[in-house]
């Protein structure tokens, strides 16, 4: 039996903001004599916004009302209601990031973008959602090789490399098509480290200087050879480590990537041809296409077609966020869905150990308490040490000594754990505390120190939850 | 037709003995007999051979030269299929032989043993019998598994909880295996399932030589609304340790069998045992929520 549910992605970015619905099939893999398997199965774009341009104050802000303006437009033409939606991710990319009111825009449109929508950034989670939408992962997954999206967006480049279909790592540079403005054909703006670079090579250029052609494709050209660099097909000179996005690391050497694929605005450019006016965006954007495509260095490496190129972030946001729990998992009804619920990890090592199971419970617990007492957390943890029924009950024991204090508070108590013992774990927990406490147990869902959590209303029948794992770490 | 001659004959083995460097001229010969008697001298070893039925099937790739050894090998963990074992000549190679010898062992092994009645005991569970006296009634006599002796009729109906909301029993069926490595996870998860749900359920015991449809019988002379059995799943050449639990509403005798439901598949491999009793715990409150089981039950 397929069920759908409604996403919504949102992408507010460097220079553009877009949106995305689409709909995520669901259905249960298993016959019916066997333990439900429910897998998301279909993920279809249904609507893609228009293109706009991010509505900015100041180089510094963010016009939060204009794009809440776009986003409204766009509901109203998709036809769409807030109330409509399962779940979904709004998301602010790359350099916006940094701008001071990223945190209130993402606010305002969390309330009207559907109740369980909300906001996720940071560039490691935007170079995979990128990649996703670009379909590196579908293609390293069918091809059985390592495949690197690079996603050359308006003031960065997030790179993820996927291998056999699981992700091996990212890396962010600031190298984007925007990093150097054209206004009335002279250099309106040139970002500090692109200026570096360019001197480095013996470039002169200078905001107000006429934007000569070719000694802009001189300095992407260099842009492109840190691209290179970053993918381990060029052999890395004294700048490149400085180019990497707040002291971001690099990809590691192994394994290399033997497939390529390009997104963002610039890979637009890449795939379907340069307009008229190479400065028709105002920007850079056209020659640092044309300088990736002839870089011979990168051509070393297979290129494939990306599945979406301008719209990948927001296509891998608004279908690739948001993963369905096992199918076998307790929780209490009526207290779905909550949202941005801090992880608080328990370390493998820890898991071993009962006492330090509970001790790790507790110590990391006194971080949450606020000045209202303490704040909700998902109590997140593998559950491989624990599977056969007497273990389960130790470790109920354990959760219930450790967690004491949520337990005797307002929340639930919540657990998200790894291995498929979700079912029984809750149960264990329901007779141990004698069925006082609203208990949210969870499997089949992966998150670490740092990363919030939304669980959304049961569907197929209750027998899952939709959860999206959201890494909020602002670039600061 | 002429016979070969008797002196042929000695000719011909005379040549063959020769060739073969057993004769008794021949100084080369005498010396390397010696030599070979020499390495007949037997020597002990300490160890062991590495247990055949220890090989992990998804790990092991025999192919020699293959193309691509990765992909193939991605592609063996899907499922613990006998793939990719390679050969020699035409035939299966030794170790693969060997292995599929001692699954086929297993299997027999889980439907000819008997469950261990220390394991029964430790479960806290009384035994029953069906109408078959021995294995071999219990293999050849299908009718007969599915009737309780007089005896168990009996000891049910004394030793049990009357008209429970849920009957649960363990049994045999053809693999003993599948209840030593399951029940002692799965019995205690059901159970600990249904009292998080508020349901009471009656008192478990084994039933030794039965086959599903003794369920029925069960049923009849506890009275339950729903009844459990976890039985032995018909072993198999991948696992004889698979474990299933059939499920039915107020079941009697002679019903259509399209009204049990089953939770099959129930091993470390499969369902995880205690995962598996947790869900078992669920689909019993489902069935009693809608008073009724098997095709009639929507899940």
């Amino acid at each position: 039996m397929k069920e759908t549910i409604l996403s919504v992605g949102i992408d507010i970015g460097t220079s553009t903001t877009q949106l995305i619905f689409s709909r995520l099939t669901i259905e249960n893999l298993a016959s019916s004599y066997m333990v439900p398997r429910i897998r998301i199965v279909d993920k279809e774009v249904t609507y893609r916004s228009e293109i706009y341009f991010t509505p900015l104050l100041s180089q510094t802000e963010i016009d939060a009302e204009k794009v809440k303006g776009i986003i409204e437009r766009e509901y109203r033409k998709a036809g769409m209601k807030p109330e409509d939606l399962q779940t979904g991710a709004v998301i602010i990319t790359g350099e916006t990031a940094r701008k001071q009111n990223a945190n209130s825009v993402l606010a305002s449109l969390s309330s009207m973008a559907g109740d369980f929508v909300v906001a996720t950034a940071g560039p490691d989670l935007e170079s995979v959602l990128s990649a996703k939408g670009a379909g590196a992962d579908r293609i390293s997954e069918e091809k059985r090789i390592a495949v690197a999206n690079i996603d050359i967006g308006g003031g960065t480049s997030n790179i993820a490399l996927f291998q056999k279909g699981s992700l091996k790592g990212t890396s962010c540079l600031d190298i984007g098509g925007r990093l150097i403005k054209v206004e009335h054909g002279r250099i309106s703006y040139i970002y500090p480290k692109i200026q570096k670079l360019a001197e480095r090579h013996g470039i002169r250029i200078a905001v107000g200087d006429r934007a000569d052609e070719s000694t802009l494709y001189r300095v992407c050209e260099h842009m492109a050879d840190q691209l290179a660099m970053a993918v381990h097909v060029m052999e890395p000179d004294e700048l490149h480590e400085g180019l990497y996005t707040n002291d971001g690391r690099p990809l590691t050497a192994e394994p290399k990537a033997a497939g390529l694929t390009y997104s963002g605005g610039v890979a637009s450019c890449y795939y379907n041809g340069e307009p008229g006016n190479v400065f028709e965006y105002g920007d850079v954007g056209v020659l640092l296409a044309r300088a990736v495509k002839n870089n011979a260095a990168l051509k070393t490496i297979t290129t494939y077609p990306a599945a979406e190129t301008i719209r990948a972030t927001v296509v891998g946001a608004g279908t690739h966020t948001t993963n369905v729990s096992g199918s076998t998992i307790s929780y209490t009804s009526g207290k779905l869905p909550i949202k941005n619920i801090p992880v608080l990890k328990i370390s493998e090592e820890e898991e071993q150990e009962p006492a330090m199971f509970r001790d790790a419970i507790r110590r990391k617990l006194k971080l949450y308490e606020g000045e209202n007492g303490l704040e909700q957390v998902a109590i997140v943890f593998s559950g491989k040490y624990h599977t056969t029924f007497a273990q389960l009950q130790e470790l109920s024991r354990t959760i219930a000594e450790g967690a004491d204090e949520v337990i005797a508070g307002p929340h639930p108590l919540i657990l998200v754990i790894e291995n498929d013992i979700a079912k029984a774990l809750g149960n264990a927990l329901n007779v141990l505390l004698m069925r006082k406490k609203d208990i949210i147990c969870i499997d089949g869902i992966f998150a670490n120190d740092g990363d919030y959590i939304d669980i959304g209303e049961p569907v197929a029948q209750g027998r899952v939850v939709p959860v999206v794992t959201k890494t909020l770490i602002f670039n600061t | 037709m002429a016979l070969v001659s008797e002196k042929d004959l000695r000719d011909i083995i005379a040549q063959v003995l020769t060739e073969m460097n057993v004769g008794q001229d021949g100084g080369s010969a005498a010396s390397s007999g010696s030599a070979a008697k020499a390495d007949c001298q037997t020597t002990i070893e300490d160890g062991c051979w590495d247990d055949v039925a220890a090989v992990d099937l998804r790990t092991q790739y025999l192919v020699e030269n293959p193309v691509n050894r990765d992909a193939y090998y991605d592609l063996k963990q899907y499922a613990p299929c006998r793939l990719g074992i390679g050969k020699a000549g035409a035939r299966y190679k030794t170790l693969p032989v060997l292995e599929f010898r001692a699954a086929h062992s297993a299997a027999q092994d889980a439907v000819f043993s008997d469950v261990d009645q220390d394991f029964v005991d430790k479960m806290g569970l009384f035994t029953v019998q069906t109408k078959c006296d021995c294995k071999d009634t219990y293999l050849t006599r299908p009718d007969l598994g599915r009737v309780l002796s007089d005896e168990a009729v009996a000891t049910i109906k004394e030793k049990c909880k009357k008209n429970p909301k849920v009957q649960i029993y363990v049994s045999d069926g053809l693999s003993s295996a599948a209840i030593a490595a399951n029940v002692g996870d799965v019995l205690p998860a059901i159970e600990q399932g249904l009292k998080s749900y508020g349901i009471d359920y009656g008192t478990p015991f084994f039933l030794k030589y039965g086959r599903v449809g003794a369920m029925d019988q069960v049923s009849e002379i506890t009275g339950a609304e729903v009844t459990c059995v976890l039985i032995g799943e018909r072993p198999g050449l991948i696992t004889a340790e698979s474990m299933s639990a059939y499920l039915a509403y107020k079941a009697t005798v002679g019903m259509p069998e399209a009204r049990r439901t089953v939770v099959s598949n129930i091993h470390k491999d499969g369902t995880i045992p205690t995962e598996a009793g947790a869900h078992i715990a669920d689909i019993i409150k489902k069935i009693l929520d809608a008073k009724a089981s098997g095709t009639d039950l929507k899940l």
